[in-house]
Parts: structure tokens; C-alpha cells; sequence
């Protein structure tokens, strides 16, 4: 069978993480240089995936061992995770660009080390075939997380990350109590035959067990009530950890709660869970936009306002139409280019002026005018402005929204919306008009990188056709339950 | 049929989540957590395990039919690693909050807030 090699997507990074501790000898910039090295092979691999998933039609199913699922265990690569892991890796071949100038604090192997299995959590939690292994990525992921959140050793990056520690502690073990009832019904793990299985479920069972699983993921995912920890993480945590974060770390757990949620589609009370979703999602929304209106830190600001989008995209998939998870899908792309775009060029501000207090930012258009102006393009096209590409897929969003009938969410979001436009045209004041400053030497691979992500977020903003027909596929992949359970080869075990 | 072992479960993860929630020191709450785990450990076992049978590691007079199903024995031998590794996560950043803050009280450390 073809596409074997998209197994490397897992293994790379995970040989890689291992060999960093022998570079250790070589200094401290070859460990940086390495860590280039194997995002660039990452994305590479990445992109091949890609482009046979999406010029073929057909996902890439990696078998290990060879053995068929339900009994051997198996990796999917179908439209969503193709186009997904090419974002994880450009993202972090983009953040290990920048940590070349941001990572100053030492031990470089073990931020490198961290890197790298951040990435390979991320990459397998979209990847992964079955439940069980779901969580054993997740917590490889949340386990990097946790320590990358203590990186910087300061008090606060140590108060977050234990923040995050003891809530993703009792995210898993919920995770981990409906992987137990979903196993203790249906005999399976893989994700396949649980879609085959579902409706033979008991209602309760399969009810409450997707209520623990989506209250596991929750924590990940960012939503409402349990995202405490997250403002806190993105502020304490090294800059291109923060964008990688926002980037696709909450995704991967997005996409897990959303593929979970559709592959239980035929038990009996699968719409309650849905409803459930909904408001948290607005919840979210809400809370996060409001808590970001407050906030004197950029960074924080920021992370607020990804929170909120987080949400937004949750909405979208709790909707349970195709339309509403096309509409997520498209959303959680553009999100992952702004947001990349923003938290690099607030990074590298922050590390050249000395912090993220917004009074830093005074001036930075005569100061730091590349910088200001990602930051700008940025901040225009989350706040949702046409001819930026956030705007499509907000507006796609509205529409789904609104033909299932949630006409109080619809209006909740474009409220919270509106409380956004406020506080970051507040910062572009704050950049465009206050202050003066002499101007300051700009990275140039930095620029350059907000340059091509600046010219992503414009061109998908006015051509907006091409992703939107790539989102559409992904969508379907997620949402097609009965052609993901006809394209697994299982076994002919308890079916 | 509802086995003992599903109640002694849930008793532990209520526990656990109690010492979480209530507790003020640190070093309780992640006392707390580590219960929690046993518990989640302990209901994944029970759901595998059926009365009267052996371990399933196949060898004279054991076949298939006489044991109990492995695979979540095979689960939990795997959370508990991954317990493992996030308490000695959650001790070494307690260890530092230590040395930042001078104390292991929570409402103490509070300089993250909004």
C-alpha cells in the first residue's frame, strides 16, 4: 500500500526530539540550526501528504505493523489532517525561524526537545485512528505544553504552567473515564468501528461519555469554563511557543472534539451534547472578549481575542450541518495564519522593547513600521473587515449559524464582535497615532516571515475561492462520517 | 452487571477531585490529582476484568476463553506511565513555584490575574 511514508510525519519528529541531547556538544546555535532542519523535512513530508490526499481524493491510511485496524492501530490522513499537518509544520518551521532570535534562555536542547514533541503531539492528535491513542497524543502534547509554559523559570511562567497542569490533569482523567464507557460498550477503540457501533450504544451511556470526552478536550480546546489556564500560559510562555499554541495546538484539540462528536452521530441523544456545545461556544465568545477589553498586556489581549475565536470555531462545529463545519474549518485556517502572523510580530516587538505592556507599543509606526503594520493587518482582518480573509469565513460562520435557527448566538457573536473592533482599534491608535520614537533595525528573516504571512491574509481575503473549496473538503471529511467508516479497511470483527 | 470495583472507582476519583478543589496547599492538590488517576486507572481495569478468569498471558490450561480481556490491562499500563510523567511535571514546577514565591499556598500565588 502507497503513502506509507506519511508514518513519517509521527516518526521525524520523535527520532528528531532524541538526537537533540547528542548535539549538545556542537553548540548551542547548531541545536537551532537543527531544529530548522527537521521542520523544514517536516514540512516537506507534510506537503507531499497533501498533495496526493488532495490530487488523488483518497486519504492515506498508515497501518502499523501492518496489522488492519480494529486490531492494528491506524493512522488517517484524509482531507482535514492532510491540510492540517501542513499548517502544523509550516507554522513550526516558522516558529523555529524566529526562535533563532527569540529563545535566549538557556537550556537551548530542552526547549528544542519540547519543540519538536509540541509538534509531534499536535500532528498525531489530528492524525491518529483511534481513541485511545487520541489521549496518549494529547498528553505528549500537554505534557510539552506544561513545560514549555514553565520555560522562561520566572514566577509567573511557573504559576501558569501549574494552572494548566492541574486543569489538563483533570481534563484527562475525564478524557480518559469516556474512553473507559465508550470501551466498556462497544469492545473498541478505533474510531472507525465506533462510528459503525454507535447506534447499538445505550443513549445514557454514549451521552455521558461524550459529555467527559468533549469536558477532557475542553481544556485543550480552549472553551469555556475551562480555559483559565490559557491567557496565563500565552502570557508566561516563550513567543513562538505562544503562537504554536494558538496556532494549532487548540485546534488539534478542536478538531478531536469535533471528529468525536460526529463519529457518535447515530446514538440516540446526540443532539443535547450539541446543544450543550453551543452555549459553551457563545460563552466563550463572550467572556473572552469581554476579558480582553481589560487587559494592559498585548500578549494577554491577544490571547484573549484567540480565546474568543476558539469559540467562535467551536460554534461552528456544534452546529451539526455541513455547512456550519465547512464554515469552522475555513475559520480555523484563517486563524492559524493571523494568529501565527500576530503573536510573531508581538513577540519580537516585546523582545526587542522589553515587554508587551501596551505602552511599549507607542510609536511603533515610526518605530518598528514592518512590525506595526503585521499587527495591523493583523488586528483588521480578526475584527473581521472585508477584503481581509477572516471576514469570509466569520460571515460563512453568521450564515450557519443562523439556518439552524440559533438567532440569539448569531446576534451574542456579533455583539462580542463588536467589543473586539473596540479594543483592537484601540491598539492601533495606541500604534499609528501616540508616541514618537526613533526607528529600530528590523529582523529581516522576521519581516519577511510577517511579510508572506501578511500576503496570505490578503490574498485569501480577496481571493478567497481556493481555500474556501479546500475547507469545504476538509469539512466534509469531518462531517462524511459513512464515507470515513467505508475508507478504514477494517477487519471483519464485531461489525 | 455492576461490579464493587466501579463503585471503589468513582469513590477515588471524587476523592481525588475533591482534594483538588478544596484543598489550599500544592502538594495536597496534586496528592489530589494522583488519586484521580488511580481511580480513572482502577475503572479501566474493572471494565476489562470478569470474574474467575486468569491474567491473559496464554500458557498450559489458560486459552483465550479463561482470560480476561487484555487490551485494557495494556490501557493502563500506559496511563500510568503518562501519570508518571505529569506528576513529575506538576512536582518540578511545584519546586519552582517554591523557589519564586517562597510558599506552596495557592491564595498566596496570585500574580496572574484578569
Amino acid at each position: 500500500m502507497n503513502g506509507q511514508y506519511a508514518a513519517l510525519l509521527i516518526a521525524v519528529p520523535l527520532i528528531s526530539a532524541f538526537f537533540v541531547p547528542l548535539l549538545k556538544g556542537a553548540g548551542k546555535n547548531a541545536i537551532k540550526y537543527f531544529l530548522i532542519a527537521v521542520t523544514a523535512l517536516q514540512t516537506g513530508i507534510a506537503a507531499l501528504v497533501f498533495q496526493q490526499v488532495y490530487t488523488t481524493g483518497q486519504p492515506i491510511i498508515v497501518m502499523a505493523g501492518g496489522w488492519k485496524p480494529p486490531v492494528g492501530i491506524n493512522l488517517y490522513f484524509g482531507h482535514f489532517a492532510a491540510l492540517f499537518v501542513l499548517i502544523v509544520a509550516v507554522v513550526s518551521f516558522l516558529m523555529a525561524i524566529f526562535s533563532l532570535e527569540s529563545i535566549k534562555v538557556e537550556p537551548i536542547d530542552k526547549y528544542a526537545m519540547l519543540f519538536l514533541l509540541l509538534m509531534l503531539g499536535a500532528t498525531g492528535m489530528i492524525a491518529t485512528g483511534d481513541i485511545f491513542n487520541l489521549f496518549v497524543f494529547m498528553e505528549i502534547t500537554a505534557i510539552s505544553a506544561y513545560a514549555l509554559t514553565a520555560y522562561n523559570k520566572t514566577g509567573e511562567a511557573a504559576e501558569a504552567s501549574m494552572k494548566y497542569i492541574v486543569l489538563g490533569g483533570i481534563g484527562s482523567s475525564f478524557f480518559l473515564i469516556g474512553v473507559a464507557l465508550i470501551y466498556g460498550s462497544l469492545g473498541t477503540l478505533n474510531m472507525a468501528q465506533i462510528a459503525q457501533l454507535a447506534a447499538t450504544m445505550n443513549p445514557t451511556v454514549a451521552q455521558v461519555g461524550l459529555a467527559l470526552i468533549i469536558f477532557g478536550l475542553a481544556v485543550e480546546a480552549e472553551i469555556f469554563p475551562l480555559n483559565a489556564w490559557a491567557p496565563d500560559a500565552y502570557q508566561a510562555a516563550p513567543h513562538p511557543i505562544t503562537a504554536m499554541f494558538s496556532a494549532f495546538v487548540v485546534k488539534a484539540g478542536l478538531y478531536a472534539m469535533a471528529r468525536i462528536i460526529y463519529l457518535m452521530q447515530d446514538v440516540g441523544s446526540w443532539g443535547s451534547v450539541l446543544k450543550l456545545l453551543v452555549v459553551l461556544a457563545t460563552l466563550t465568545v463572550i467572556v473572552a472578549e469581554l476579558a480582553a477589553l481589560r487587559q494592559r498586556d498585548v500578549k494577554r489581549m491577544i490571547a484573549y481575542s484567540s480565546i474568543a475565536q476558539i469559540g467562535l470555531i467551536a460554534l461552528a462545529f456544534a452546529l451539526g450541518t455541513q455547512s456550519g463545519v465547512d464554515a469552522g474549518v475555513f475559520h480555523m485556517v484563517n486563524h492559524a495564519i493571523v494568529k501565527a502572523m500576530l503573536f510573531l510580530a508581538v513577540g519580537y516587538v516585546a523582545m526587542t522593547l522589553g515587554g508587551a505592556e501596551i505602552e511599549n507599543f507607542k510609536g511603533l509606526g515610526r518605530r518598528m513600521p514592518l512590525m506595526a503594520f503585521a499587527i495591523s493587518v493583523g488586528a483588521i482582518a480578526t475584527v473581521g473587515i472585508p477584503l481581509f480573509n477572516i471576514f469570509w469565513s466569520k460571515v460563512r460562520i453568521i450564515l450557519a449559524t443562523l439556518q439552524v435557527g440559533y438567532t440569539w448566538a448569531a446576534v451574542l457573536v456579533l455583539a462580542a464582535s463588536v467589543v473586539e473592533a473596540v479594543y483592537y482599534f484601540r491598539l492601533l491608535h495606541v500604534i499609528w497615532f501616540e508616541g514618537d520614537g526613533e526607528k529600530i533595525n528590523e529582523n529581516l528573516a522576521i519581516g519577511l516571515m510577517v511579510l508572506f504571512l501578511a500576503a496570505l491574509v490578503v490574498v485569501i481575503g480577496i481571493y478567497p475561492d481556493y481555500v474556501w473549496s479546500l475547507a469545504q473538503k476538509a469539512g466534509n471529511d469531518i462531517f462524511n462520517v459513512a464515507s470515513y467508516i467505508k475508507n478504514v479497511p477494517l477487519m471483519g470483527v464485531g461489525a | 452487571m455492576i461490579s464493587v470495583y466501579y463503585f471503589g472507582a468513582i469513590a477515588l476519583v471524587l476523592i481525588g477531585l475533591y482534594a483538588i478543589l478544596v484543598k489550599k496547599n500544592l502538594l495536597k492538590i496534586l496528592i489530589g490529582l494522583s488519586i484521580m488517576e488511580t481511580g480513572v486507572n482502577l475503572l479501566l481495569i474493572s471494565i476489562g476484568y470478569v470474574s474467575g478468569r486468569s491474567a491473559p498471558i496464554l500458557s498450559e490450561g489458560i486459552g483465550p476463553s479463561q482470560a480476561v480481556d487484555p487490551i485494557p490491562q495494556a490501557l493502563v499500563l500506559t496511563a500510568i506511565v503518562i501519570g508518571v510523567a505529569t506528576t513529575a511535571m506538576a512536582l518540578s514546577v511545584a519546586m519552582l513555584i517554591y523557589e519564586k514565591y517562597g510558599t506552596l499556598n495557592i491564595e498566596e500565588i496570585r500574580r496572574l490575574r484578569g
